[in-house]
């Protein structure tokens, strides 16, 4: 990086000065820069301080550069590189930490986290605000505020105390008494001397704070070891209450770290095992074929009607579990081929009124391309997915259960994660497998996850264990068609070149070059285009094909009604012989074993006996063993001796001669005769058809019932479906019993109360007994005022039935179109909708 | 295969459902059977492939005589044709690390003890309700007492929990008593030393061994092995005669040292041989010959015909942990699926030959299997459709169709000795009259049974008529043809039994036969293509040929 002739002042300006290629790489690091792209620099140097865009950038950095951002948070704006060397070195001078470093510092200016040069190195400014430890966010590092900005509040008097009982001389102002204790505590040599005179338990005090939180309570006549250090402003108040220790006397008790572990160097990738590689590509061949055995089996199964469609979208729970059945797998794998086949775009929801999942147009497509092509398909689609397959079963924010092929299972880091892993196992020697947990540790430091669920890691074990199914890794370790997958970019690490390289001397920052076997990682990979990835699935399925076993021409057929196939089949060979036969094992080979179903399913789809014969004998490499060709001749015997069909009517006679003749006239075409017999004909035509027909033709046919009597032939008489006869009307109503009397004359009393209640005239008002009448303004009005002043009123009520009435009523409130109100004639409280009431009008006075 | 491939071209398929297929006529296909045979269990052996299938028991029983994981994998590994599965690899590791975890033993304090080297799983075991009943106080966290009459059972139900018991109490050696085979001018074939040798090593365990192959030298020899008493419980009183007979024509046993228990005589003497039922006689709820276990120290319990053992003899077998048990077979296949209880409580399978390797070597005479079909008349058929259910197979099982073609076969084979072998006495009797040939049934008494036992050995009768007494144990080396006209349902065993029947090499080593008499398109069929199945995995392939075929031959 070019260092221009004036220090820049500004972010701005430092991103002024960088060259373009030096720009690139920010913009690339941090494509949320260029959305949309900036007028300007100064524009773009405000976007990259902006909060959202800082916390992405600090989310993308190695645990390393994160560390060396948290520590520049803690120095001094602006720090020199000596004394952020200082914060992440500490005072014993880690070498391994002055060497990385450069590299480190390099990064966070490249991504414009840290500008200016190394004597003024500032952190931009929301970088500082949220890595900065403050009393709500406590630093990852453990620090508390420097004695500065905890003395703020402080009164000038306590601060001389504290000077004083430090032994420091009194100065005439705050800052300058601040200034001193600061130096004090800064200096190592006179801070030791004044530790050295604490007792033993004030020390411990300090230790206990010294990582963090640095924060402690204490009560309002503190113990005499926290009465000491709070005197010598070790500790500081913050609150009533609370104490804080300093950033400058944890920094002196920590040895000058600003963590308590500085991560330099990634943590290795350790192997677990090692495997010959022949082994390994010979075990992941042998697995990528299962995969597209399994893949294959899996939308076989759901030829004939796939699961249902959730309303929610995706696979119930129950279908889940019935294809890990038929897949004789556990229920988490059964998702993974499911989301597997989705990715690939094998299979797809049908879109027909009962969505049902089913195989696309693309999978018969698939089917038919060699394997090594096929698998490529697989593997293409499984490491771009952004869909997990691992998630399914699990519950997201709302609790709702996620399910295979449903929404919400899509996670934008999965792709990224599963190319890095693969990095990760490409780094290591051929057939080297790692353990999980250390490839998890290097992901950890290279993304070190802030929130709890670390998504990342879950991610990469879900990688790890979708790579061995999918056979791009076999026994764990990375297969060469796995490794080809990476692109060119991947070349295999031979076990001479294992040896890592020493760090050497410190050197200044940005020429540090990785080590190989502890590559520091570029933090954003290279991520291959389209076109680029592929190139690599292409070639890796070349190197996939030879592995693959070839496709067998022949079975075995043995004597105890079974055929093995010693290996994988030719397509038509497997699929006649799935049908002619059910298989009972799988595997390497596939066990079929003939029944009678089964054959009479061969004979179902058309084949002849002689056909089957002659299939098994051109397939098979010992003679057919005789129960097997008994079986088919025995089942071939039987099949389709009872014809089952359909017609609408039949004619009988004894004499055929005359059925000859009703064959044989032209007038018949019509009426769908077919012989069935000698002596019965079928129809299509119906009975009364086929009746008219018949006697059209000069014959007199009868017809017979389903007991075969005779008919007599009559016209039918038209009738209707079955009705209820009318009910009679009498005249007037029935006379009522004594309750409804007495109910019907209580109702009576209280309309007569209701209709005489004295009232005011309203303009509108008819005759009396009539209803009053008022605009729906009107209406409303009276009602709200006579809410308020507690009036009853007198209304003209329509009920659902459309039954006038009137009613006396006292409004108790109005709101929402109805009105609540005891009514004087129910003698209850009623809500009524006001549009049902037709007018309204106040009572009279009495 | 292709050069350059990653594949080694080995005799063996591992398949997805632990199966493992071999390839008969590969060049190292012996060498692969050999190492897989310790833990891999032969389930079918037709003409081309060999089916075996890898269970935890197998698993088990390999890490029992001494095998470890690692000799698994590798076997699979270097015969494998295809990559063995990792997932499967990872299973059997995983499977045989589970045996061992616990051990009984004797302990000089407390006597039977369970200890575990991994203490979980003992609190694990400990909680589990089945296990609480059997064991007794804790002694310290790691061993728990069990009572010595429950050795069996804890051992049958740590075996069903997953967590099988390595037996280390060892085996009381019984009463001393001399016994030698007398191998003058003839000696134990190399099968059967193997097949003495294997048990005996193993401690306790079964044989299976086809029929007409020699079971009752195993047991001599084992018995010879031993030098105590023993006790041999056999299927019927035809049968213990038939051992004791034997026992004295082939050891230094004398008469006297041989004592019969059976429903007729109870002789309790070094060697006694009792029948199953006798002991499963129950009285007013008890079972009073059950003390015959405890009459004498008996230093080895032989189990003939072991796939019959009755369920109260399991019972008492579990008590008998202690003392050496050999159970012989020739079909270990139980159509109620207890198996499994045979291996747990007598002991794992020490010794299995695959019928058609004895063949090979000229102990068992070649069998031609054939089926003949039936057909039923027309007025036959109608009944048929009509019939109870449960009436059905007996209908059609004893259809008249079969006589002529019972009569046509025994005309065919006039002058050879010939048993015809039915399920239904009526029909027996009637086939007796026809063919005018003796019949035996249920309620002939022993005496007849054996008296025409001895005159169809002799050739003065050379037809007779057997109802199912006469499925095991007897044995008749002299028949050459056995006609089966129905049969027990499906039963398995019953159809190797009676295959059995025809099996003992013969002195001019020609052929045998067994026809199996089938009506077409019935319940019968379906029974027949059960009962062949062991016999067709065994490798015996049926012909089928149509009775009018057959009729029309002549």
């Amino acid at each position: 990086m070019s260092t221009p002739a004036t220090p820049p002042r500004s972010l701005a300006e430092a991103l002024r000065a960088r060259d373009d290629a030096s720009l690139a790489l920010l913009l690339r690091a941090r494509p949320d820069l260029i959305t949309p792209v900036p007028t300007d620099l100064t524009q773009l140097a405000t976007r990259a301080g902006t909060r959202a865009s800082v916390v992405r950038a600090l989310e993308r950095l190695d645990r390393f550069a994160l560390q060396t951002a948290e520590a520049l948070a803690v120095a001094g704006d602006p720090a020199s590189y000596e004394e952020l060397l200082g914060l992440m070195a500490g005072d014993a001078g880690d070498r391994a930490v002055a060497a990385a470093l450069p590299r480190a510092l390099g990064t966070l200016r490249e991504q414009a986290l840290v500008w200016g040069e190394d004597a003024r190195l500032r952190l931009v400014r929301t970088a500082r605000e949220l890595l900065a430890p403050s009393p709500q966010h406590p630093s990852p590092t453990g620090l508390g505020p420097t004695v500065q900005e905890a003395s703020a509040g402080m009164s000038p008097g306590r601060i001389q105390e504290i000077v004083a009982a430090a032994g420091l001389p009194s100065t005439h102002d705050s800052v300058s008494a601040v200034a001193a204790l600061t130096g004090l505590f800064t200096d190592r040599k006179r801070m030791t001397k004044l530790l050295g005179g604490l007792p033993e338990e004030s020390l411990d005090v300090l230790r206990r704070l010294v990582w963090g939180p640095p924060y402690g309570q204490v009560t309002a006549d503190p113990a005499p070891r926290l009465r000491r250090l709070l005197d010598l402003g070790l500790l500081l108040p913050t609150a009533p209450g609370t104490v804080v220790l300093p950033r400058e006397v944890a920094l002196h008790l920590r040895g000058g770290l600003a963590h308590r572990a500085t991560e330099p160097v990634p943590p290795v990738v350790e192997a677990a095992a090692s495997y010959r590689p022949q082994v390994v590509d010979a075990t992941a061949a042998g697995q990528a074929y299962t995969a597209l055995a399994t893949v294959e089996e899996l939308l076989k199964d759901w030829d004939e009607g796939g699961p249902a469609v959730l309303r929610a979208g995706g696979l119930s729970v129950r279908d889940l579990k019935r294809t890990a059945v038929a897949l004789d797998v556990p229920e988490p794998v059964a998702a993974f081929w499911v989301e597997l086949a989705y990715a690939a775009g094998l299979l797809a929801s049908d879109g027909e009124a009962d969505e049902r999942y089913a195989a696309t147009p693309a999978y018969d497509e698939w089917l038919e391309q060699p394997p090594a092509e096929r698998w490529a398909r697989l593997a293409e689609a499984w490491l771009a997915a952004t869909r997990t397959a691992g998630l399914v079963g699990g519950r997201d924010a709302k609790e709702r259960t996620l399910s295979a092929l449903g929404p919400g299972l899509d996670r934008s880091a999965a792709s990224e994660v599963r190319h890095r892993v693969l990095t990760l196992l490409a780094g290591l020697p051929e057939g080297a497998a790692p353990t999980a947990e250390s490839v998890l540790a290097r992901l950890r430091w290279e993304r070190p996850q802030r929130r709890e669920d670390d998504l990342r890691s879950r991610l990469a074990r879900w990688t790890l264990d979708e790579a061995e199914l999918l056979g791009v890794t076999g026994r764990g370790a990375l297969s060469a068609h796995g490794r080809a997958l990476l692109g060119a970019a991947a070349a295999p690490v031979r076990a001479a070149e294992e040896e890592p390289e020493q760090p050497d001397e410190p050197t200044g920052p940005g020429d540090k070059l990785p080590v190989h076997h502890h590559p520091v990682p570029a933090p954003h990979p290279e991520p291959l285009s389209a076109a680029e990835q592929a190139v690599a699935v292409a070639a890796a399925g070349r190197l996939l094909a030879p592995l693959l076993p070839e496709p067998l021409d022949h079975v075995l057929l043995q004597a105890d009604l079974t055929a093995v196939a010693p290996g994988p089949l030719r397509r038509p060979l497997a699929d006649m012989l799935g049908v002619l036969a059910d298989v009972e094992s799988k595997g390497g080979a596939t066990v079929y074993r003939f029944t009678p179903g089964s054959v009479r399913r061969a004979l179902d789809a058309g084949q002849s006996a002689s056909d089957l014969h002659a299939f098994l004998t051109a397939h098979s490499r010992t003679p057919v063993p005789q129960p097997l060709a008994y079986l088919i001749d025995d089942v071939a015997r039987k099949h389709g001796h009872l014809r089952v069909g359909a017609a609408s009517a039949y004619v009988r006679c004894d004499d055929d001669a005359v059925l000859n003749e009703i064959l044989a006239d032209k007038r018949a075409a019509g009426l769908g005769l077919r012989r069935l017999a000698p002596t019965v004909l079928a129809s299509q035509a119906d009975p009364a058809a086929l009746l008219d027909g018949l006697r059209s033709m000069g014959f007199a046919p009868a017809a017979e019932s389903a007991e075969g009597d005779v008919l007599i032939a009559r016209a039918h008489a038209h009738r209707t479906p079955p009705r209820t006869a009318p009910e009679p009307v009498p005249d007037g109503p029935p006379v009522p019993d004594a309750t409804l009397l007495a109910a019907a004359i209580r109702a009576i009393r209280a309309g007569d109360l209701a209709s005489t209640a004295p009232r005011k005239q309203t303009p509108s008002t008819g005759p009396t007994g009539e209803l009053p009448r008022t605009s729906s303004a009107e209406t409303l009005a009276t009602m709200q005022a006579a809410v308020l002043t507690g009036e009853a009123l007198w209304i003209g009520y329509v009920n659902a039935e459309g039954a006038a009435s009137q009613r006396v009523i006292a409004p108790v409130r109005v709101e929402g179109g109805f009105v609540t109100a005891y009514d004087h004639t129910a003698d209850e409280v009623r809500t009524y909708p006001l549009h049902r009431i037709t007018g309204v009008a106040e009572l009279a006075d009495d | 295969m292709r050069k350059g491939s990653a594949y080694v071209n080995g005799p063996l398929i591992v398949q997805s459902d632990k199966t493992l297929l071999l390839e008969v006529d590969h060049e190292q296909a012996d060498e692969c059977r050999r190492a897989i045979a310790p833990f891999a269990e032969l389930e079918r052996a037709p003409e081309h492939i060999h089916t075996y299938r890898v269970t935890p028991l197998g698993l088990w029983n390999a890490r029992a005589a001494g095998h470890d994981a690692e000799q698994v994998v590798d076997a699979l590994v270097q015969y494998s044709r295809y990559p063995v599965p990792h997932a499967l690899l990872v299973d059997v590791a995983e499977t045989m690390d589970r045996y061992g975890r616990l051990t009984l033993s004797k302990h000089p304090a407390h006597g039977l003890v369970l200890t575990t080297t991994d203490r979980p799983v003992l609190e694990e075991i400990l909680r589990s309700k089945k296990v609480a009943p059997l064991v007794g106080a804790r002694i310290d966290p790691d061993t728990v007492i069990v009572h010595p009459s429950e050795r069996g059972q804890i051992k049958q139900t740590l075996l069903k929990l997953g967590w099988p018991a390595e037996d280390l109490a060892g085996y009381v050696d019984g009463e001393a008593h001399p016994i030698e085979l007398a191998e003058d001018g003839w000696a134990l074939r190399p099968y059967q030393k193997q097949a003495v040798e294997n048990f005996w090593h193993g401690g306790s365990g079964v044989v299976v061994l086809p029929c007409g192959a020699g079971k009752t030298l195993v047991g001599a020899g084992s018995m010879a092995q031993a030098k105590s008493t023993t006790l041999i419980l056999v299927t019927n009183t035809v049968s213990a005669r038939q051992w004791k007979h034997e026992l004295v024509k082939r050891t230094s046993l004398t008469e006297d040292e041989i004592g019969e228990y059976s429903g007729t005589k109870k002789e309790i003497r070094p060697v006694t041989i009792a029948t199953y039922q006798v002991l499963t006689t129950r009285r007013k709820g008890v079972y009073p010959h059950l003390e015959l276990f405890d009459s004498r120290d008996w230093g080895l319990i032989v189990y003939d015909e072991v796939h019959l053992l009755p369920a109260p003899v399991f019972k008492f077998t579990a008590d008998l942990q202690a003392r050496r048990r050999l159970g012989l077979t020739a079909t270990l296949v139980r159509e109620d699926g207890r198996e499994s209880d045979v291996f747990s409580l007598i002991g794992p399978k020490r010794f299995d030959a695959p019928w058609k390797e004895i063949e090979a070597q000229g102990y068992i005479a070649p069998a031609d299997c054939v089926e003949v079909r039936v057909n039923l008349t027309d007025s036959e058929r109608l009944a048929y459709a009509t019939a109870e259910q449960e009436e059905k197979y007996r209908f059609c099982a004893t259809t008249a169709t079969k006589r002529k073609v019972t009569e046509a076969l025994v005309r065919r084979f006039a002058g050879q000795q010939i048993l015809v072998i039915g399920q239904y006495i009526d029909q027996l009797d009637e086939l007796g009259e026809h063919l005018g040939a003796p019949v035996i049934k249920g309620e002939t008494p022993n005496a007849q049974r054996e008296k025409l036992f001895d005159a169809f050995r002799e050739g003065e009768i050379s037809v007779l008529v057997v109802s199912k007494v006469a499925n095991f144990s007897i044995d008749l080396p002299e028949a050459t043809v056995a006609i089966q006209v129905s049969g027990t349902f499906g039963s398995r065993q019953e159809e190797a039994q009676r295959l059995g029947r025809v099996l003992r090499p013969k002195a001019d080593g020609h052929q045998a036969h067994f026809y199996s008499v089938v009506a077409r398109d019935t319940i019968d069929q379906d029974f027949a293509a059960h009962r062949q199945r062991f016999l067709a995995e065994q490798g015996y392939a049926y012909r089928i040929v149509d009775a009018d075929e057959l009729l029309a031959e002549g």
